[in-house]
């Protein structure tokens, strides 16, 4: 750090690290708040990703008063069309009673340097205890919060709920004190007789107003409250209103800037290709075409992958196509879509009825299937997806003079920087990242990879070069959602009530609750899962382990219905009898949907239930059959959440989850043959056209507004079972395997 | 089941996939120039290299540039998100190997002659009502025979 403090400060956007020191101001504005996560809780054994000393805090969510009042909510997550900027600063705003048409959002910059620990002694009471600034956290929480706040990550359906709930609101809601105790010292009033609204505070016995601006310097020099307090909901009034999207003006005229608008002055383009079987190296190039064709500057081998670096992206694409590459042999060579589930069924064949890894057991499951009067047994499969992020990989990247910046748009900022530090081979504080937006995340964009080559080939040049991958690239390079095999036993008695449980699945990634039905209510369960190792890349995928288990769970679940002669809807409102929440949830999505109403010939509809991420999502599909594929016409959703922020942000996650639930659920396949992806772009990775988007109603449930849950993931696990069940009530046709496109409808 | 639990293993997830893999130098670099130097003598030898055989040729191969985003028109290269066009004239409707049709072109029964080419790029979605081409209609009819007779010389040389 000390590098950067002599001379005139970094710049990093608007940000200087002085002017927090210095001034305990930023120029121009008269107030900021920061909520810290002090050292001493376990975020120190991530310290060597995040943080540049031992004595380094982190801080993870601002305010800012400027002069002109506008009130500024410094944003630590990303915009990946999730409506995140929005929602939080909604929750921040609240709770300081701001004029939300004041109210500005900045993205917190990749930047450890503004958080050391001066300013955490300049900003926050010393012997302030953080589990108190931290009411009302749940217990654990601020493990949890720290990780996310450390790495900046924006994943897990997690900003919300936790950077919003534990954060925002928290910061917010001081800033709001400090004010008031500025204004209450200056007018010798009580600071009990203030009110504040609109970015005003006012004190209404002596005729006293003025805006926050007027007290932003004063407040400054409060000291923070410990346990600010926090609205009850009947207090809300931004929180839980239909907010504008902030960052859709500038989407839909075309100004916003994302990953790939990076523009860099002397910027040369590079395409790329790995090899196709992953883990291969490329052991020879012959490059004699390429070094000949127009606008070619550059022809790397980096080892694990080829790059060509032009004057324009085409020039590079094409001289890359014309190299012929030779690539290492692997064992992962003779790998095809066959061997890999065959190898799944080895795995759970030799766990049998009491192997495998113990997830969770309760009650005598043996026993519970001696006395079962019927017996159901079924195995279900899913495939690998990938991504499909429409703004495919890209990176940007700059490496001169010991110094790297590098442009992009990734999940976790402060990981993409520290991921160009390693492949540049510079200090971390050495290395600017610029965030922009992200077009399309997933998951995808939390790793790695692709921030490091593009800074790998930069270095080697010397100039700044802009890497894209191709929409192929993208395809068959992705980090796959896994494939999977989940086998299921389940005991009905002779009442048709569910009373054993028995499921063995291969891998386990995350939520570890993803296999876990703690809200049905089964005297005997056992949850188990095998390990199969894979040479492919995996990684998370929206909604993670819930776009398998989902699927198999809420199958399976019918199918138990089914064979205890009740319908599906029935049949779960007996399973979530101690689930209250669950249940409405459930009874609202059937009720919506007219469950008991006849649909016409070769229709039908679908239930599933799925809670994720904090939250609980039902939906009800309707498909009309007659055709040669399955047509979902209609999806009701209602969905619990706790409470929601911003209820037009939360019904577009809703539908956008459906969107990328449906697509995977009718067409994503990620096959492989001699150890290679076979799919390469939207022709034979088709996502869901327009035509075939379903109507979508979408009700919203406030079930407790103290444990909020997730947007962003919840919507997809419930839509892939309830297509499937709609599709046996319609046919009789049980669909044991995605995707859709594999069976035969006609 | 608690939240934190959760994190904690997402974070793995996303630290796992950082590693610490050194960051390899590359294995070959080929340098052809530098940026700021004129590509001249390369720009000629492509030029020389790529003579047109007729204006009409020329022509076409440039109207066919929006196209070549997902058609390749080279004996044996890959199908991108549409098929190679190689030798398409005179060939029936959706039936190159390995590239997935929509079902409206599989079952079209059309023979690619330049006439039902020239109807097909005039309007593709009404031509063939179903087909997954995504692109729209070549208004200009003088380009549309520009490009059919480059789709016909594709595998004339």
């Amino acid at each position: 750090m000390s590098k950067t403090e002599t001379g005139s400060p970094e710049k990093k956007g608007k940000w200087t690290r002085r002017a927090f020191i210095g001034a305990g101001v930023v120029a121009g504005s008269a107030l900021v708040v920061g909520v810290a996560v002090r050292q001493g809780n376990p975020v120190n054994r991530l310290n060597p990703l995040l943080a540049n000393g031992k004595d380094e805090r982190l801080l993870n969510a601002w305010v800012k008063v400027d002069a002109d009042n506008i009130v500024t909510a410094v944003i630590p997550h990303v915009e990946m069309g999730q409506g995140v900027y929005t929602a939080l600063a909604q929750m921040l705003a609240d709770e300081m009673d701001a004029d939300w048409n004041r109210v500005r959002i900045l993205e917190a910059p990749a930047d450890m340097q503004y958080v050391s620990d001066s300013i955490a002694r300049d900003f926050l009471a010393p012997d302030l205890e953080v589990p108190a600034l931290f009411e009302p956290t749940v217990a654990g929480g601020i493990l949890e919060l720290a990780q996310a706040m450390g790495l900046q990550f924006t994943g897990g359906s997690y900003s919300v709920r936790a950077t919003g709930q534990r954060a925002m609101r928290t910061a917010g809601a001081a800033a709001r004190e400090m004010l008031v105790a500025a204004a209450a010292s200056e007018w010798q009033v009580p600071a009990g007789e203030i009110s504040t609204a609109n970015s005003m505070i006012t004190h209404a016995r002596s005729g006293s107003s003025a805006p926050f601006s007027q007290f932003a310097l004063a407040a400054a020099e409060q000291s923070l409250p410990a346990r600010p307090t926090l609205k009850t909901p009947d207090k809300y009034t931004i929180m839980g209103q239909p907010k504008a999207r902030h960052d859709i003006p500038e989407k839909v005229d075309g100004s916003a800037i994302f990953g790939i608008d990076a523009n860099v002055p002397g910027m040369k383009y590079a395409a790329v290709k790995a090899p196709p079987v992953i883990g291969a190296t490329v052991e020879s190039m012959d490059a004699s075409t390429a070094k000949t064709m127009p606008g070619v500057l550059q022809i790397l081998n980096m080892g694990d992958f080829v790059a060509v670096v032009a004057d324009g992206y085409w020039q590079a694409q094409q001289a890359l196509s014309s190299i012929d590459t030779k690539y290492s042999k692997t064992e992962g060579d003779g790998l095809d879509q066959e061997a890999i589930f065959a190898r799944y069924a080895s795995h759970l064949d030799d766990a049998g009825e009491d192997g495998g890894d113990s997830e969770t057991e309760e009650g005598d499951v043996a026993k519970g299937f001696a006395d079962a009067a019927v017996k159901v047994e079924a195995e279900y499969k899913v495939p690998f997806l990938a991504h499909a992020a429409m703004e495919p990989m890209n990176c940007t990247a700059w490496v001169r003079d010991g110094k790297c910046d590098v442009w992009s748009g990734h999940q976790a900022p402060v990981k993409a920087r520290q991921a160009a530090a390693d492949a540049a081979g510079l200090p971390f504080e050495d290395v600017t990242y610029h965030n922009a937006y992200l077009g399309g995340g997933f998951g995808r964009r939390a790793q790695g990879d692709y921030i490091a080559m593009a800074t790998r080939i930069a270095k080697a040049t010397g100039y700044p070069v802009k890497m894209i991958w191709s929409r192929e690239e993208d395809t068959a390079q992705d980090f796959y959602r896994p494939s999977a095999t989940s086998r299921f036993r389940g005991g009905l008695d002779k009442d048709g009530r569910l009373v054993s449980w028995d499921n063995i699945h291969t891998h386990l990634f995350d939520p570890k609750d993803a296999p876990t039905v703690p809200y049905y209510k089964i005297a005997s369960h056992k949850i188990r899962k095998v390990e199969v190792p894979m040479q492919l890349r995996f990684g998370p995928w929206r909604s993670v382990d819930h776009s398998q288990h989902g699927f198999f769970i809420e199958s399976f679940v019918d199918e138990l219905a089914h064979a205890a002669g009740k319908d599906g809807y029935a049949f779960r409102r007996e399973l979530l009898a101690d689930s209250p929440r669950h249940l409405k949830v459930l009874d609202t999505a059937a009720k919506m949907s007219g469950w008991d109403t006849p649909l016409p010939d070769k229709h039908g509809r679908g239930i599933a239930l799925v809670p994720s991420f904090g939250s609980i999502v039902a939906q009800v599909a309707e498909v009309d059959m007659s055709g040669s594929k399955p047509k979902v016409t209609k999806v009701y959703v209602a969905a619990d959440p706790g409470f929601v922020i911003n209820p037009d942000g939360f019904t577009a996650q809703m539908e956008s989850a459906i969107a990328y639930g449906l697509t995977a659920a009718l067409y994503g396949d990620i096959t492989l043959a001699s150890g290679k992806v076979q799919q390469s772009n939207f022709h034979d990775y088709p996502m869901l056209r327009m035509g075939e988007m379903p109507a979508i109603e979408v009700a919203l449930i406030n079930g407790d507004h103290q444990h909020l849950g997730g947007g962003g993931e919840p919507g997809l696990p419930p839509i892939a079972p309830a297509v499937t069940n709609a599709i046996f009530a319609a046919t009789g046709k049980r669909i044991r395997e995605l995707p859709l496109a594999k069976h035969d409808f006609a | 089941m608690t939240p934190a639990r959760t994190f904690a293993c997402l974070s793995v997830f996303l630290l796992a996939a950082c590693g610490a893999d050194p960051a390899p130098e590359p294995v070959e670099q080929i340098i052809v120039r530098q940026p700021d130097t004129p590509p001249a003598a390369i720009a000629a030898a492509a030029v020389a290299t790529a003579a047109p055989t007729s204006a009409l040729i020329a022509e076409g191969k440039a109207a066919f540039a929006n196209c070549s985003v997902c058609h390749a028109v080279a004996k044996g290269a890959p199908h991108g998100a549409g098929p190679n066009l190689f030798g398409i004239v005179g060939k029936p409707a959706g039936q190159a190997a390995g590239f997935a049709y929509s079902d409206a072109l599989k079952t079209s029964g059309i023979i690619w002659t330049a006439a039902e080419l020239d109807s097909f790029i005039a309007g593709p979605a009404t031509k063939i009502p179903g087909t997954t081409m995504m692109a729209g209609p070549m208004a200009d009819a003088a380009k549309r025979q520009a490009v059919i007779a480059f789709l016909e010389s594709s595998d004339a040389s």
